[in-house]
Order: structure tokens, then C-alpha cells, then sequence
């Protein structure tokens, strides 16, 4: 007889054979499919609200539009008179440092390219323009900046493409936590699915879990065995979410990046978001393996 | 009361299933280290119900218990666990673990608490040897004859070599031969300080082996020594 024939050891618990295996890893697949899916896509937003409010940090432009007048030193006088109320309104706002109008010389540099030389701008009815410098830590509403500002001043309007990004970035803030919601619910649906199969299996083991315990078994020697099955489930079914997850994730990142204005384009993902998503397998390990390892201890506790 | 002498107490012990009648009463027992009994009593009288308490997988609904001088009220579920390690059982129906081999099926109490692979394929496969099934090391349970069965489920009940050996009904399913045979392994067992309490039907195994007998009957027990004296509720210490 050959000494080596028993060496190889069989679980007591039959786990391996449990039909709801298969299903678990399924689910389990799905679920990190999912989580990896919109992980990348709160990460993204992450690098995009960066570089977005990165870009609306420091200063501001606000144009005063020309009034109309056939009395040009009118419209003039009254055009800089609406100036002046912006400027008195920018000064007494929270988080704005400093309000300097640019004066004819400066809006003349600025506009010279687009009209060529030998212009007297002084003629023309262009906008007024005031520089303003933004506190480092200032945290302003832009949108209701805006409203207040064309209140008190209704020539005046705040620079549009900060405007339109700060709206942006409320977007992108609410679409953030929605996704953060998403994540949160596909954990708790997975666990849950741990939760329930283990119990039937604890159940359709009794009569083994009973004669372990008989012979001494501790809770902890039971839900080791259940701890290290749902790991290898976790895993695998981690392993295989992940697989179809990453092209999905480039292929949504090809189709940003062709959308007009470059600003999806600022959404990549950097290195250690991708070091994210890939240790999602072994996240998933840890949930399934955590969530086996204490169902068993709390159900084993009121079952015998 | 010479405590660290009884591996089991009892005091008035009664024990239910869920809001039934009891099926046990006020039991009164010292079971004295090394001692060896007979458990009898008409079917259905509780003589599987008052070992289970023995092995622990039933807490009494009233009284007070100590097992191996722990008061089972003040014990939590760890503790009990190894408790449960000093006590070998062969059960009614043997329990045996039908997807493992016999050799992993004795080597279960073993593994339990936590002996290394080496260790525990030198004593099992010791014992199995002495028990003649080393032939059946990697067959299931269920190929095996009864007879075989018992001797796995037996071989399984004192590999750890347990302080408490508690037998239902070990020679239940085999001829007299037999069941002479693994009587003599308790006897053996017995003398190297194992405390033995068997349950059985058997008039001629109590008539063979002069032991006292644990006597259930109408929800109480009594102790018949062999000499035929009857002495109430519980040994006498004196
Ligand atoms: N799990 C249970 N649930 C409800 N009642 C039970 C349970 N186990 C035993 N009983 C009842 O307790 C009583 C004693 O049963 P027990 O199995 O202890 O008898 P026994 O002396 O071992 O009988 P036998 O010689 O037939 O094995 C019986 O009336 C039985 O119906
Ligand atoms: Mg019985």
C-alpha cells in the first residue's frame, strides 16, 4: 500500500460541492464589474474637478458690455459709470483681494491683434475689462456671484467660461456622490448574497458542522473553512469582473475623449487609480472572506 | 465532595425538548474518575438525551452541571469546545462523515485542535491498524460494513485519547462475538484511566462485565450495582 495515499486531506465541509458557488462567483463578478466601472469613473471625475478647479482658482474677468448711445461721450461716461458700480461691488465681496480695471492702453494691447493697427479704440464700443484677483483660500459661488453682480451692476457680467465650469463642477460633484452611491450599494448587495448563501450552506451542513463541533470544534475552526472558500470565490470572481471591466473602461475613455473642448479629455486615470482598480480583486477577497467569516460565527452562535 | 475525583456532577437536572414534558427529573450523579457504568433503561427512557448532556451538545433546562469540575452555567462556547476535547463519543447512529475517507473521519478530532498532519498520520494510522482497518485507510464510510462502521466511529471517539469515553449503544448493530471484542477495548481503555460510560440493551453484556449500572426509568435515575443491591439517586461517596 502506497504511504502517500493519504497525505492529500479532503475539507470536512464539503464547500467545494455547494451549488451555490457558481452563482456567488458570478455575482461577485458583476458586482466588480460594476465597482470597477464606476470606481474609474469617480476617479476620473477626481482628476477632472482637480484640474478644473485648479483653473478657476486665482482670478476672475468681468466685462462691462459698451452702453449704446448716438452720444458717444455719453455712452462712454455711462459705460465706465457701470464699471465703477462693479468695481465698488467686486471690492466689498469675501475672498476677492483686489479689483483693478484695465485701463485704455491695456484693453488696447489686448484688442490690437484682432483689429490690426492705426485703430482708435477710444471710437469703438468695446467692452470694459476688470481684472480681479481672487483670494488663495476664497471659496465663491461664481453662479450666484454672478446674479448678485448683475444686480448691482447690470452691464456688467462675470467672465462665461469660469461661470460655465463652476456649473460643471457642481455637476460633476453631484454625479461624483451619486457614483459613490452606486459603489456603496454594490458592496452591500454582494455581502448580502455572501450573507444569505452561507447561511443555507451552514444549513445544509448541520449535520457535519454538528459532529465537529462534537468534537471540539470551535466557531472559528467552521467559519476559517467558510473564510477561505468565499476568498477563493472572491477572487476568481474578482479576477474575471476585472477582465471585462478594463476594456469597457477604455473603451468609454475612447469615446470621451472624442466629445469637443478637451474637457473630458482632462479625465484620465493616473497611475495609482489603475493601481485602484487593480487590487479590486483582492478588495473583493477581503469583503467575501470578512462577510463568510462572521456570518458563520453570529449564525453558528444561535444555531447550536 | 472531592471534586477534582468527578468528571461529571449533576443536581437536579432536568432536561426538555423545547415546551414538551420532561424526560428527565431531577437527576442527582457523580460520575468518579476512572469509574466504568452501564447506562440502561427502555427505549425512549433517555439514555441518549442524558449523554448528550455528557458530551455537551445539550445544556439541562434546569439544575446544575459541572463537567470536569467547570460549572456548565459559567462556561461560554470556547470553553466548551475544549471541554469537548477531552470527551470521546460513539454515537447511536456512528456519524460518520460520509465524503471523507475512514482515515480523515478518525483523524477528525485531531485536526480539530489543530495537530500537525505528521503527528496525526502516525496515530491514526496506528489505531486503524489495531482496530484491523488499515485495509479501509482511504475507503468511505459507506462502502463499509457495520460492523466496520462502528469500529471507525469507535477508533474516532478515543484517538485523542479522551478523559470521558460516552458510547450510545456501541454494540447495537454487531454479533456477541464482536461486541465482546470492542468491550474489552473499553475495558482496556478503562484501565489506563479513561472514564467509560456505555449505553446499552444488552442483558448479556451487563451480565458479562461486572460494572454498576446507570438505570433510567419513570424520568429518574438509579445506580444497580452488580451484586443486584439497589442504592437511589446518585453513588454513594462513602
Ligand atoms: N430532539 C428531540 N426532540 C424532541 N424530543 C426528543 C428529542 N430527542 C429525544 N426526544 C424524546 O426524549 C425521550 C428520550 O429519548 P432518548 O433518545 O433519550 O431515549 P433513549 O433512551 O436513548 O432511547 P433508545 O434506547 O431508543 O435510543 C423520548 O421520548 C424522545 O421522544
Ligand atoms: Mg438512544
Amino acid at each position: 500500500m502506497l504511504k502517500t495515499q493519504y497525505i492529500s486531506r479532503k475539507q470536512e465541509l464539503p464547500l467545494n460541492g455547494d451549488s451555490t458557488g457558481l452563482f456567488l462567483q458570478i455575482i461577485i463578478s458583476i458586482a466588480v464589474f460594476i465597482f470597477a466601472i464606476t470606481l474609474s469613473g469617480v476617479l476620473s471625475i477626481n482628476t477632472m474637478l482637480y484640474n478644473w478647479n485648479q483653473s478657476i482658482l486665482g482670478s476672475l474677468t468681468v466685462q462691462i458690455m459698451p452702453v449704446n448711445d448716438i452720444n458717444k461721450e455719453k455712452a462712454t461716461a455711462q459705460t465706465l459709470a457701470y464699471q465703477e458700480k462693479a468695481i465698488e461691488f467686486l471690492q466689498n465681496v469675501d475672498g476677492i483681494i483686489k479689483v483693478t480695471p484695465l485701463n485704455d492702453n491695456q484693453l488696447k494691447n489686448l484688442i490690437q491683434p484682432w483689429l490690426g493697427d492705426g485703430v482708435n479704440i477710444s471710437n469703438l464700443p468695446i467692452p470694459r475689462i476688470i481684472d480681479v484677483k481672487l483670494a488663495p483660500d476664497a471659496d465663491l459661488n461664481f453662479v450666484e456671484l454672478a446674479q448678485k453682480l448683475s444686480i448691482a451692476s447690470p452691464q456688467a457680467s462675470l467672465d462665461n467660461h469660469k461661470l460655465w465650469l463652476s456649473k460643471l463642477i457642481d455637476f460633476a460633484d453631484g454625479l461624483k456622490l451619486i457614483a459613490m452611491t452606486v459603489l456603496l450599494l454594490v458592496i452591500a448587495i454582494t455581502s448580502g448574497a455572501i450573507f444569505y448563501t452561507t447561511r443555507m450552506s451552514l444549513g445544509l451542513h448541520r449535520n457535519i458542522i454538528e459532529i465537529l463541533h462534537t468534537m471540539g470544534a470551535k466557531d472559528t475552526y467552521v467559519a476559517q473553512q467558510y473564510g477561505k472558500r468565499m476568498a477563493f470565490l472572491g477572487f476568481c470572481g474578482g479576477i474575471l469582473g476585472l477582465l471585462f471591466a478594463i476594456p469597457a473602461i477604455f473603451f468609454i475613455g475612447s469615446l470621451a475623449t472624442q466629445i469637443e473642448g478637451g474637457i473630458i479629455s482632462e479625465a484620465s486615470l493616473g497611475f495609482s487609480d489603475w493601481g485602484i482598480i487593480f487590487s479590486l480583486p483582492l478588495f473583493s477577497m477581503f469583503i467575501a472572506m470578512y462577510t463568510a467569516y462572521h456570518t458563520v460565527k453570529r449564525t453558528l452562535k444561535k444555531m447550536l | 465532595m472531592g471534586e477534582d475525583n468527578n468528571i461529571i456532577e449533576m443536581q437536579n437536572v432536568g432536561i426538555r425538548y423545547d415546551q414538551g414534558p420532561e424526560v428527565l427529573s431531577d437527576i442527582k450523579l457523580s460520575l468518579k474518575k476512572g469509574s466504568f457504568h452501564f447506562l440502561t433503561g427502555k427505549s425512549g427512557a433517555g439514555k441518549t438525551s442524558l449523554l448528550s448532556m455528557m458530551y455537551l451538545a445539550q445544556k439541562p433546562s434546569r439544575g446544575n452541571m459541572s463537567v470536569f469540575g467547570r460549572n456548565l452555567n459559567f462556561t461560554n462556547r470556547d470553553e466548551l469546545a475544549s471541554l469537548r476535547r477531552r470527551i470521546g463519543v460513539v454515537f447511536q447512529d456512528f456519524r460518520l462523515i460520509n465524503h471523507l475517507s475512514a482515515f480523515d473521519n478518525v483523524a477528525l478530532p485531531l485536526r480539530v485542535c489543530g495537530m500537525n498532519e505528521r503527528e496525526i498520520r502516525k496515530r491514526v494510522s496506528e489505531l486503524l491498524k489495531w482496530v484491523e482497518l488499515d485495509a479501509h485507510m482511504q475507503d468511505s464510510p459507506d462502502t463499509l460494513s457495520g460492523g466496520e462502521k462502528q469500529r471507525i466511529a469507535i477508533a474516532r471517539a478515543v484517538i485523542n485519547r479522551p478523559e470521558l469515553l460516552l458510547a450510545d449503544e456501541p454494540t447495537g448493530n454487531v454479533d456477541n462475538f464482536i461486541a465482546t471484542k470492542l468491550m474489552k477495548l473499553f475495558v482496556e481503555l478503562n484501565k489506563l484511566g479513561t472514564t467509560v460510560v456505555i449505553a446499552t440493551h444488552s442483558e448479556k453484556l451487563i451480565n458479562d462485565f461486572c460494572y454498576p449500572r446507570l438505570h433510567l426509568q419513570n424520568r429518574s435515575l438509579q445506580i444497580i450495582n452488580p451484586a443486584g443491591s439497589t442504592i437511589l439517586r446518585g453513588l454513594a461517596d462513602a
